[in-house]
């Protein structure tokens, strides 16, 4: 809501300084965005009466007219306007003063342009000049010299009369806070918050009648048309108003300047005079060209079987049968509170219209809004709540300002149909939870006397009680918590004290989820991978594409973004994929990253979520010293770091990679990938590098990306941060060799495997892998699989005859077992 | 073996060693000498033990050639290894300078995102402060999400979080307030507790808003009276001097949330003008920080509390704002973009 403190003045004459008024209203709760400071765009220009008006001796377009400044003296001026007359009030440029100048995409707002000189204009010299519009940088019009109402003053400084020095504050209002949405609301604030009184305007009015029932009869009310609610749960109060002989055309300069203040665009005197009035009091008007509504009737009614409706953007809306709508005596004309029907739109010839001052309910106003995405300086208020009251005031107010500005007259008696007549509600406030919630002690006294700042009229009660009644235009105010705030808002809660809390009481809960997490992510940092985070948004072609761990399908969003975003993601890996694409666009050489991230996926009908670990590794590591090589990231260099996160979880022995080409994952390389198996059945994740295909339709070299996605809920419910921590060896270990010749399609993980199992018994520490070769010393299809075998005894030292035999026993177990021969 | 062959052969190895040891230029060398002819199955120490088979009169002086041997090649090679070892040091002494300016070893550290080191500390603050950790969901049904939280159907509050709707009448999460209620629907106070998490909203990556970003929800709840605005105030106070030091300066400006009443915002004095006003903090002089208030009586009875006898205060921060305060650059998209040179920084 822009507030410009020259319309605020009339309600508070003497208001503070704007930075003040600005800081108090946020302090509040009423947040004040920017300040903006309005200055004409020009100088020393005056009302002036224009007394005379002759012919120009020399120039047949010319005149020559004389002027009257009040207090500044007459003079004579040669103006060029066709519409100067006799008797009209206009702007006067005196000798000296500054014009707006000409519109030039690079003039900044505090530039003028050149002084005005008296000159001698064929013949005839003028002391001075009438202008347009346009010359003082009002609007682009340049058809003739300004006209303003009889409300000026000759003399009268043009800037001050237009409100054009002004200051405008944008205040944000917050949804609950609907009575703010006008300068009379923002004016009931600033007032509360200095201790201010508030000045209403005057409203000069014939009493209204007012109909207890839901039917306002034509012909009872001396009116030119009858009106009926027959949805008095969508709408408890309509008022209305007709008035003939108005003449449409454009509105005095003060009123469209203010409209524009305000943000909104003047149209017609008629239309924005409405506007005017919701801006000043909050309520929305509607005005319909009264010829145009059939029957001589208005009923408020849910659109029913009515389909369709030509809204005033000449867009034709479905309606709903439950859309509360306008009709006349044959169809819908407006969309109650939200937009107005083409059909009974006020236009040029337009000389007769009926006001309507409405009550609609929110919720109604809302859905409908939202169905047809049109929000409205109306349908806006009508959401956040109008008051209840302020029906009757705001037409009262339009009328005074028609008869001023378009011309027009009451026809009839003023309607108000009013189903549920409203009675300021009661609400209690005990001292003792004012203390409760705040936390600081007020008396009694000071509690009421902060409400009634507000304008909520309150009652003392015994021990220490009060009864608060509500205004109308307060009903935001529900319920006890509610006035507690008010109570301690004004000063932005400034006399509540800060205290320490001192905690409830200990707490051990072990986050498993974070332990886990934070281990993964020391190991993967000390990996040399860099932590990222991306949007958990897919397109559908990516879920379908990159299917993840688990679920039958993705989860689309109802509303998305684009496309592009239309579904959650299903896997890390698209995230992963386009920040690589995205960072070798930018010169990267190499990138190495980790995720730990949401997907999410439908599993038997059920939304589920679940956490995963995604990593991508490609290029070079950066591991190495200056003139070496350094090593290329591969299969094995990312299953290393795997099998580091997994040795920090304690599961390195629980995790098997195999290789598994019935269940091969499509978009990754066939050969080069596996499966990560937890206690050899559950299926844990993947590793692979990607499909060459895909590389290349990502435009990358011929090194290898290689990705890896792990199910952290398994590692979660799986991993233990326990170590079994051992002392280390006090007698020293012996180690011997074996080398086994074995088909070269048995995995080396089986042979390791067998020998450790031959091992259990033995004294047999450890087996490590430290050659495998396959070449012209060996049979075709063969290969040499090398192993360190250490052998330690906890109590002595192993004799070397002792390790021998041990060794031959076990080598032994191995070869056959495993169909190898001996190297 | 006569006497005359055990001296021609004691003459030979002594001949052979000699050689040996005069073409060694390494240690090793001089050891495999040592060990060839001293050691437990050397050349000598063998013949030493066979002199044993000779007649007693004739042991002594054979035996006595022999130990001479031995003591002159020990010394010998003694020396020898003295003398290689000595030159080797000097050698390693001779040689040229290191450019100690060449670079050392890169050993390629990761980093850990700069949210994910935020979001680390700021729950370190809230554990130490007696808080605990509580994780929810991301995918949340309506009454989790809003109709608990007292945003009835159609209010236009719910329009201040435009919302991703999901099948099944689910939506994503547009806050972390759903933990509010995912905690207390399950437990009874007294409570405290944070919640952190990501939350989702339909407003396009640009610089200052995300469709994906983070939250922390805290909230504490106890008996009625226990539990105060000025408790909040405390607590608040104490976190973000934690947070942004000591001498940060902490003001609660009144505000609307449909879950509390009543509602403030929270504004730290601008750490980088002092207040005096800058780009920052858009001349005003305070950053608005976190919005928070006492948790709202309708809140209370949709988790079946009675706000008669319980009280609680609730507070909500973004962590990426949180970030960028503390980093003190501007564009949230930073965050999602993972640019690695903006990664490295961290
Ligand atoms: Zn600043």
């Amino acid at each position: 809501m822009r507030l410009p403190v020259s319309w605020l003045r009339e309600f508070i004459p003497v208001v503070p300084a704007p930075e003040q008024i600005a800081e108090r209203l946020s302090l509040a709760g009423l947040e004040v965005e920017t300040i903006d400071r309005i200055r004409p765009a020009f100088s020393g220009v005056v009302v002036a009466k224009v007394l005379r008006v002759e012919r120009h001796p020399n120039a047949d377009r010319l005149t020559v007219c004389e002027v009257d400044a009040g207090p500044r003296g007459q003079f004579r001026v040669v103006c060029g306007a066709p519409n100067v007359r006799p008797g009209m009030m206009s702007a006067l440029a005196l000798v000296g003063a500054r014009l707006a100048p000409p519109k030039s995409a690079n003039r900044t707002d505090d530039e003028l342009g050149a002084p005005v000189g008296a000159a001698v204009i064929r013949g005839v010299e003028s002391q001075g000049m009438l202008c347009s519009e346009r010359e003082l940088g009002l609007s682009d019009d340049h058809s003739g010299i300004i006209t303003l109402d009889d409300t000026a003053s000759p003399g009268d400084d043009l800037a001050t009369i237009l409100f054009l020095d002004d200051h405008v504050l944008d205040v944000a209002v917050t949804p609950n806070r609907g009575d703010c949405l006008s300068i009379l609301g923002l004016a009931r604030e600033v007032a509360a918050l200095f201790g201010l009184r508030l000045k209403r305007p005057r409203l000069r009015a014939r009493l209204p009648h007012r109909s207890r029932g839901e039917v306002a009869d034509r012909v009872q009310d001396d009116a030119p048309i009858s009106v009926e609610i027959s949805a008095p749960d969508l709408c408890p109060r309509y008022a209305a108003l007709a008035m003939d002989g108005v003449t449409i055309g454009r509105s005095a300069l003060w009123l469209r300047r203010r409209l524009m203040l305000c943000g909104m665009r003047p149209i017609n005197n008629v239309v924005d005079v409405t506007n005017y009035v919701m801006l000043e009091m909050g309520q929305p008007l509607h005005a319909f060209d009264l010829d145009r509504l059939r029957d001589a009737r208005i009923v408020v009614r849910r659109a029913g079987q009515d389909r369709e409706l030509e809204t005033l953007d000449h867009v034709r809306r479905m309606l709903d049968p439950d859309d509360l709508v306008i009709a006349d005596g044959r169809g819908p004309v407006a969309l109650a509170g939200v937009m107005g029907g083409l059909e009974s739109e006020v236009s040029d010839s337009t000389k007769r219209i009926l006001l309507e001052s409405a009550f609609f309910e929110p919720r109604t106003i809302a859905r409908t809004s939202r169905r047809f995405g049109l929000v409205s300086e109306a349908s806006y208020r009508f959401e956040r709540g109008v008051d209840p009251k302020g029906q009757v005031d705001a037409l009262v107010r339009a009328s005074v300002l028609m008869r001023e500005l378009a011309g027009g007259r009451e026809m009839g008696k003023l309607i108000d149909v009013d189903v549920r007549r409203f009675v300021e509600p009661e609400i209690e406030v005990s001292l003792e939870r004012v203390e409760g919630l705040l936390g600081v002690k007020l008396s009694a006294a000071e509690v009421a006397r902060r409400l009634k700042g507000l304008g909520i009229n309150v009652k003392h009660k015994k021990g220490g009680r009060i009864i608060a009644s509500i205004p109308s235009f307060r009903l935001d105010l529900r319920e006890e918590a509610d006035l507690v705030e008010e109570i301690a808002r004004l000063n932005g809660f400034s006399d509540v004290p800060a205290v320490r809390c001192r905690p409830l009481r200990e707490i051990t809960v072990e986050d498993r989820r974070r332990q886990v997490t934070d281990t993964l992510r020391a190991c993967l940092v000390g990996c040399g991978l860099f932590e990222v985070a991306t949007l958990a948004f897919a397109s559908a072609e990516q879920n379908r594409s990159f299917a993840g761990l688990a679920g039958s399908d993705a989860i689309r969003i109802i509303n998305p973004l684009s496309t592009e975003f239309g579904e959650l993601r299903r896997s890390l890996i698209p995230g992963l994929v386009a920040t690589l694409r995205f960072n070798l666009n930018r010169e990267a050489q190499a990138c190495h990253v980790f995720e730990i991230g949401k997907v999410f996926y439908l599993e038997a009908g059920e939304l589920k979520e679940a956490q995963r670990l995604g990593i991508l590794s490609y290029g070079e590591l950066a591991l190495g010293k200056l003139g070496e090589r350094r090593p290329q990231a591969d299969f094995f260099t990312a299953k290393g770091m795997v099998e580091t996160c997994l040795t920090s979880l304690g599961l390195a022995n629980k995790v098997d990679f195999v290789r598994d080409p019935a269940h091969c994952v499509s978009w990754l390389h066939p050969g080069r990938q596996a499966r990560l198996s937890l206690e050899a059945d559950r299926l844990l994740g993947y590793i692979g590098e990607l499909h060459p295909e895909l590389a290349s339709e990502l435009d990358l070299d011929d090194r290898p990306v290689v990705v890896c996605e792990l199910d952290l809920e398994q590692l979660i419910a799986y991993g233990s941060l326990r170590r079994n921590v051992v002392p280390p060896p006090r007698f020293p270990s012996v180690r011997r060799d074996l080398a086994l010749v074995v088909d070269r399609d048995v995995p080396v993980g089986q042979v390791q495997k067998v020998v450790a199992q031959a091992g259990e018994g033995l004294m047999l520490e450890s087996v490590e892998l430290f050659d495998v070769y396959e070449g012209a010393s060996l049979p075709a299809g063969k290969k040499s699989v090398a192993l360190s075998c250490r052998y330690r005894a906890k109590d002595r030292t192993l004799t070397d005859a002792e390790v021998n035999q041990i060794h031959a026993q076990l080598a032994a177990q191995a070869v056959r077992q495993l169909g190898a021969t001996l190297r | 073996m006569s006497t005359s062959t055990i001296r021609e052969r004691l003459e030979e190895i002594r001949r052979q060693a000699l050689e040996a040891l005069s073409q060694s230029l390494e240690p090793a060398q001089v050891e495999s000498v040592r060990v060839r002819v001293l050691g437990r199955n050397g050349e000598l120490t063998e013949l030493i033990r066979s002199l044993r088979s000779l007649p007693e009169h004739e042991r002594p002086v054979v035996g006595q050639l022999a130990n001479q041997l031995k003591r002159e090649l020990e010394e010998r090679i003694e020396a020898l290894a003295r003398e290689l070892r000595r030159r080797r040091i000097e050698q390693s002494l001779a040689q040229p300078a290191l450019d100690v300016t060449l670079p050392g070893m890169e050993f390629g550290r990761g980093r850990i995102h700069p949210l994910t080191q935020i979001t680390g500390q700021i729950l370190e603050i809230w554990t130490a402060m007696g808080f605990e950790v509580a994780l929810t969901p991301d995918i949340e049904d309506d009454f989790h999400n809003f109709g608990a939280l007292n945003f009835p159907p159609d209010h236009p509050a719910r329009e201040m979080q435009d919302t991703f709707f999901l099948e099944g009448g689910r939506l994503l999460r547009t806050h972390t307030s759903n933990g509010q209620i995912r905690v207390m629907e399950r437990r009874r106070p007294p409570l405290a507790v944070v919640c952190p998490g990501t939350c989702y909203r339909r407003d396009e990556l640009s610089v200052r808003y995300s469709p994906m970003f983070s939250q922390l929800e805290g909230f504490m709840v106890d008996d009625f009276g226990k539990v105060t605005m000025a408790h909040l105030k405390g607590t608040l106070t104490e976190f973000l001097r934690a947070f942004f030091g000591p001498e940060a300066d902490v003001r609660f400006r009144a505000s609307f949330f449909p879950f509390t009443e009543p509602s403030a915002e929270t504004d730290v004095r601008c750490i980088f003008c002092k207040g005096a006003g800058c780009r920052v903090c858009k001349q005003s002089g305070w950053i608005e920080i976190l919005g928070c208030g006492m948790i709202h009586p309708n809140v209370l009875r949709a988790v079946g509390y009675d706000p008669q006898k319980h009280a609680g205060f609730a507070f909500g921060m973004g962590l990426e704002r949180l970030a960028l305060i503390r980093l003190g650059v501007e564009d949230m998209r930073l965050f999602f973009e993972n640019d690695l040179r903006f990664l490295a920084q961290f």
